[in-house]
C-alpha cells in the first residue's frame, strides 16, 4: 500500500494561500514595499502548488487505477486479453498523460508570463513610490516574523519529505513554501533597517526581489524551450516543468554550501567537504549564524553621531533625562529596540520660502532666461498677497472710476526665502508633530499681517533691509512664543514685487521717473545755454557801446582839433577855402552814386526817370520742364 | 540531537521575539496611546514608556502623537461687513489631550477624521467673525487700524467652544490668519485700478517733467532777458558818457560857427551817400556848373 502524498501538497498549498494572503494584508496595513513583492511571489508559489497538488491527485488515480487493473486481471486470469485493450482501459493515465502533455507547458507558460508581467509593473511601480513612513513597525517586524516561521517549519517538512520519499511533485511547493521564509525575513529586515535609519532598506530589498523574481521568468522561459529539446526517455520521469531549480535552490541555503563543496573537492582533487573544517563549520553554521544575530544586535549598542548633528535617546520611548540630547561622537546605549537614538542636523541651515512655489527644473529649464528674474516672468506658482492701497481714493479723475469697482487694496507677489536653525532640539522635536511647517504657517502669517499695513513703495526700495529686520524680529518672537525651537537667521525681502499681470506698467512708471529726469535736464542744459548767449550778448552789448563811446569821444576830439587847425585856413581863404572843401566832399561822397546831370534848358519836355532796379534774367532762371 | 537542540533555540527565541511583541508595546515621549479591549477603549496612557497588553484580537494599541499637530483650513471665501468679497486660510494648532476620549469620536482615532470636524468649526466660525469686521480691519495702512489679534482671538473662542460641547479630547493652542486674498474677477479690477494708478502716475510724472522743464526755459530766458536788458542800460549809459565827453568840445565850433556848420553839411552828404544812391543834378549844381559856358546850344552873341 503506497502512501499517499495529496494531503501534504494540499496543505503547502493552503498554507501558500493563506500566508500569502497574510502577507498582502500585512504590507497594505503598515505600508511594507518588500512585503508587496514578497505577497506576490508567493501568489506564484500558490499556482505552483496547486498545480502540483492536482497533477499528484492524478497520479495517485492512475496508481491505484493500475492497482485495480492488476488485481483484476489476477482475479480474471486473461492477463494477455488485458494486456492488449490495456491502454484504452486506463482513463486516469491517459487523463494524467494529457495533462503533463497541453496543460503543464500551457500553464508553464502562463506562469512565465505572470512572473515577467509581474517582476516589469511591479518594479516600474516601484519607482513611483516615495517611501511612505511604516505603520506600526514592530507589528510589521511581528507579522513578517511569524509568517517566516510558520512557512519555515512546514517548508522544512515538506521539502525534506519530498527528498527522502523522492516526491518530486511535492518538491515545487515545498520549495516555495521554505523560499516564502527566508522571502519574509527578508521583509523583516527591511523594517528594522528602516528603524535603524536607513528609510531607504525597504525599496532596495524590494528592488531585489523584483530582480530575483525576473531571474525566475526567466530561467521559467529557458525551461519551457528546453522542454521543445528534451530527450523522451520511456519510463523515466522528468523534473515537473514549472519547478524552479532557482527556488528551490533559494529555499534550501545549505543545498548552495553543497555545492560550493562538491565544486571545492572537484578544484582541489581531494574531498574538502570531509576535512574538520569543512564539518566543524557545516555544524557550526547555525550558532555562527546566531552569533552573527547577536553581533549585530550588539552593534546596535553604539551609536556614533556625526559632526553637524544632534540625536535624541530615548529609552523604551521614554526620554532619558540625563542623556536626552547626544552630541556628536560615540556614544554608547542598550541594545535596539529598548533604546533607539533619532538623529536631527541640527547645525545645518534650513530654509523655506514663503509666498511662491518655486518652478520645477523643467520649468526653467524652458524658459529662455533661466537666470534671469524679471518681475514680468512668473517664476513658479505665484500667491498675491493683500497691501493696504495708499493711492487716495478720487484723487485722480482715471482711478475715480476703478475705485468705485474695486477694494481699496492692492497686490503683490512675494517671494520670502527664511533662513532658520534648530537651537533648542528638545523643543523642535517634542513641542510639534511638524515643526518646520509651523514655522512656515507663523512666518507666512507675519508676513501677511506686516504687507497688510506697509508702505509697498517704501519696503520695495530703500525701506527693504529694515523691513527684512523687523519681519526677521517679529517671526523669531512667534516662534519663540511657540516654543519652536528655532533660530531664525535670515529673511530676505528681494523677491516683492508687484504681480505680474501689472508689473510692466510699474516699470513704465520707473521709465516716467527717467523721462521726467531726462526733460528737467534737457531744459537745464537749455537754461545754461540762454543764460550763457545772454552774458555773451550782455557782454558784445556794453562793449560795443564803450566802444562806440570811445569813438564818438575821439571822433570828436579829432574834429575839433581838426577844426581848430581850419579855421586859419578859411581866415586865409575865405572863398575858395569852402569851395575847395565842398568840391573835395562832393567828389568823395558821389563817387559811388550814380548820377544824372540834366544839362538841356531850352525844351519843355517832362523828362521822366525810371529809377527801379531792373534784375536780368539768368540762364540760371530758366525753369526745367518736370520729367514724364 | 544537537542540530535539533539548535533548530529548538532558534524557533524558542523566535517564539520569544514574537511573544514579546505581542504582550509588550511601547509609549513613546511624544505619544499618546489608548489600549482597547474587545473594542472597548479601556486604558489611556499619557506617558512614555513600555507597556504590556493582552495580544490582538484582545486588546489592541492605538497610538496618537500628543505634539502639537498644524492642520490649516481651505481658503473659503467670505463677506466682510462692509460687503467685501475676502478669501481667508487659517491655520490652528491642536493637540490631542485625552485620548480615550479622542478615540471613539473618531473613528478608531483617526487624525484626518478629527481634522476634518476642526475644518467644519473653522469654517462656521470663521464665517461668522470675518462678517462682524470691515475689510480695513484686515487691510490697512494705518496698523493701528488692523484687527488680525482680535479676529484670531474670536475665532478660537468660538471654535474653543464647540470642541468643549462636543469633548473629543481636543485642544486648540493657537490659531492665525495664514493668508488673505481676493476672488478672481475682485482681483482683475483691483489689476486694473492698480494699472490706472499707475498710468495716472506716469502721465503725471511725463507732464511734471514738461512743466518743470518749461519753467527752466522761462526762468533762463528771462534771467537772459534780464542780463541783456541790463547791458542795454549799461549800453546807453556808457554811450550816453561818450557822448557827453564830446559835447565838452563843441565850444571848438563855435570860434567859426558858420564853417563849423559848413563842416558838417559836408560830413553829412558824404555819410547820406555812402550806400546805393541815385542823384540828378541840374547845371546849376557845382560843379555841374561848369557845363554852362561849354555846353550849351544857345546862341551866343
Amino acid at each position: 500500500m503506497e502512501r499517499s502524498y495529496q494531503k501534504h501538497g494540499l496543505i503547502n498549498l493552503l498554507t501558500l494561500l493563506g500566508v500569502g494572503g497574510a502577507t498582502f494584508a500585512a504590507a497594505q496595513y503598515v505600508h511594507s514595499l518588500a512585503g508587496y513583492v514578497v505577497a506576490l511571489h508567493l501568489g506564484l508559489g500558490v499556482l505552483v502548488a496547486f498545480v502540483g497538488w492536482f497533477q499528484l491527485r492524478l497520479e495517485e488515480r492512475e496508481r491505484e487505477e493500475r492497482l485495480e487493473f492488476e488485481e483484476l486481471a489476477r482475479s480474471k486470469g486473461q492477463t494477455a486479453l488485458f494486456e492488449s485493450r490495456a491502454e484504452e482501459q486506463l482513463p486516469a493515465r491517459r487523463a494524467r498523460e494529457q495533462f503533463e502533455r497541453f496543460f503543464v507547458p500551457t500553464f508553464t507558460g502562463i506562469l512565465f508570463l505572470g512572473q515577467a508581467a509581474g517582476a516589469y509593473f511591479l518594479w516600474r511601480w516601484l519607482g513611483k513610490q516615495t517611501l511612505p513612513p511604516l505603520i506600526q513597525p514592530l507589528l510589521a517586524l511581528a507579522f513578517f516574523g511569524l509568517f517566516a516561521l510558520v512557512l519555515f517549519l512546514l517548508g522544512k517538512f515538506a521539502a525534506t519529505l519530498a527528498r527522502l520519499e523522492n516526491q518530486r511533485l511535492l518538491r515545487p511547493s515545498g520549495d516555495y513554501v521554505l523560499f516564502g521564509a527566508y522571502l519574509c525575513i527578508l521583509a523583516a529586515l527591511a523594517v528594522v533597517g528602516i528603524e535603524a535609519g536607513f528609510p531607504r532598506m525597504d525599496l532596495i530589498i524590494a528592488r531585489i526581489l523584483v530582480v530575483v523574481l525576473g531571474i525566475i521568468a526567466v530561467e521559467t522561459f529557458i525551461n519551457l524551450l528546453l522542454e521543445i529539446y528534451r530527450p523522451r526517455v520511456k519510463g523515466r520521469v522528468a523534473r515537473p516543468l514549472y519547478e524552479s531549480r532557482l527556488v528551490g535552490l533559494m529555499g534550501k541555503p545549505e543545498g548552495l554550501i553543497t555545492t560550493a563543496a562538491e565544486a571545492l573537492d572537484y578544484q582541489f582533487g581531494f574531498k574538502v567537504s570531509e576535512t574538520w573544517f569543512y564539518r566543524f563549520f557545516e555544524k557550526a553554521l547555525g550558532w555562527l549564524l546566531l552569533m552573527q544575530l547577536g553581533v549585530l544586535l550588539l552593534s546596535t549598542c553604539l551609536v556614533i553621531i556625526e559632526p553637524g548633528e544632534q540625536g535624541i535617546l530615548e529609552r523604551f520611548g521614554k526620554r532619558v533625562e540625563r542623556r536626552a540630547l547626544l552630541n556628536p561622537g560615540a556614544h554608547l546605549k542598550l541594545p535596539w529596540p529598548v533604546d533607539r537614538v533619532y538623529r536631527y542636523r541640527t547645525d545645518q541651515i534650513q530654509d523655506l520660502t514663503v509666498g511662491i512655489a518655486p518652478a520645477t527644473s523643467d520649468q526653467n529649464s524652458a524658459t529662455p532666461h533661466a537666470n534671469l528674474i524679471l518681475w514680468t516672468v512668473a517664476h513658479g506658482e505665484e500667491d498675491l498677497f493683500l497691501v493696504a492701497n495708499r493711492v487716495p481714493p478720487n484723487a485722480d479723475r482715471q482711478t475715480a472710476e476703478a475705485d468705485r469697482k474695486a477694494p481699496p487694496v492692492s497686490l503683490l507677489v512675494v517671494n520670502v526665502p527664511i533662513q532658520f536653525q534648530i537651537r533648542d532640539l528638545l523643543k523642535w522635536a517634542y513641542e510639534h508633530e511638524d515643526a518646520a511647517d509651523l514655522l512656515h504657517k507663523l512666518a507666512t502669517r507675519e508676513i501677511v499681517r506686516y504687507l497688510v499695513s506697509a508702505d509697498l513703495s517704501e519696503i520695495m526700495s530703500h525701506g527693504r533691509a529694515a523691513a527684512a529686520d523687523t519681519l526677521r524680529e517679529r517671526i523669531q518672537a512667534v516662534a519663540d512664543a511657540n516654543n519652536l525651537g528655532a533660530n531664525i537667521l535670515f529673511v530676505g525681502l528681494q523677491g516683492i514685487h508687484p504681480p505680474v499681470k501689472v508689473a510692466p506698467e510699474y516699470e513704465k512708471v520707473v521709465s516716467a521717473i527717467h523721462q521726467r529726469q531726462a526733460k528737467i535736464l534737457a531744459a537745464e542744459a537749455d537754461d545754461i545755454r540762454t543764460n550763457a548767449l545772454a552774458g555773451a550778448q550782455a557782454f558784445v552789448t556794453t562793449n560795443n557801446a564803450t566802444a562806440e563811446s570811445l569813438r564818438v569821444e575821439i571822433t570828436a576830439l579829432a574834429r575839433a582839433a581838426a577844426f581848430t587847425n581850419q579855421i586859419p585856413a578859411y581866415n586865409a581863404a575865405p572863398s575858395v577855402y569852402p569851395t575847395r572843401a565842398y568840391l573835395q566832399a562832393f567828389a568823395r561822397a558821389t563817387a559811388n552814386a550814380r548820377k544824372y546831370v540834366l544839362l538841356v534848358t531850352n525844351t519843355q519836355d517832362v523828362v521822366q526817370f525810371d529809377l527801379q532796379d531792373k534784375i536780368r534774367q539768368d540762364l540760371l532762371d530758366i525753369t526745367v520742364p518736370p520729367a514724364k | 540531537m544537537k542540530r535539533n537542540s539548535l533548530t529548538v533555540a532558534i524557533g524558542a527565541l523566535l517564539i520569544l521575539i514574537f511573544a514579546l511583541l505581542l504582550f509588550v508595546f511601547q509609549v513613546r515621549q511624544s505619544e499618546v496611546a489608548v489600549v482597547t479591549t474587545f473594542g472597548d477603549p479601556k486604558r489611556n496612557i499619557d506617558a512614555p514608556g513600555p507597556y504590556l497588553k493582552w495580544p490582538w484580537p484582545i486588546q489592541r494599541v492605538y497610538k496618537f502623537d500628543q505634539r502639537i499637530q498644524t492642520f490649516e483650513d481651505k481658503f473659503t471665501e467670505g463677506l466682510t461687513a462692509d460687503n467685501n468679497n475676502l478669501l481667508t486660510m487659517v491655520y490652528v494648532g491642536w493637540r490631542i489631550v485625552d485620548a480615550k476620549t479622542f478615540f471613539p469620536k473618531f473613528a478608531g482615532g483617526s487624525v484626518p477624521a478629527a481634522e476634518r470636524m476642526l475644518e467644519g468649526l473653522l469654517s462656521n466660525a470663521k464665517g461668522a467673525v470675518v462678517g462682524r469686521y470691515d475689510l480695513s480691519a484686515f487691510v490697512n495702512a494705518d496698523p493701528e487700524q488692523l484687527k488680525f489679534d482680535e479676529i484670531e482671538r474670536e475665532i478660537q473662542a468660538m471654535v474653543e467652544a464647540q470642541l468643549r460641547t462636543n469633548d473629543c479630547g481636543i485642544k486648540i493652542e493657537f490659531l492665525g490668519i495664514k493668508k488673505l486674498g481676493l476672488p478672481e474677477s475682485v482681483t482683475q479690477t483691483v489689476f486694473e485700478r492698480m494699472t490706472s494708478e499707475r498710468q495716472v502716475l506716469v502721465s503725471r510724472l511725463q507732464n511734471e517733467g514738461e512743466a518743470q522743464a518749461e519753467k527752466i526755459r522761462a526762468t533762463a530766458n528771462r534771467q537772459a532777458a534780464e542780463m541783456l536788458a541790463a547791458a542795454e542800460a549799461e549800453a546807453t549809459r556808457i554811450r550816453g558818457q561818450g557822448e557827453a565827453r564830446a559835447a565838452e568840445l563843441l565850444p571848438v565850433f563855435e570860434k567859426n560857427a558858420a564853417l563849423a556848420n559848413f563842416e558838417l553839411r559836408l560830413q553829412a552828404i558824404e555819410q547820406s551817400l555812402k550806400e546805393r544812391s541815385t542823384l540828378i543834378f541840374d547845371e546849376r549844381t557845382p560843379p555841374f556848373d561848369l557845363f554852362q559856358g561849354y555846353l550849351t546850344n544857345r546862341n551866343s552873341k
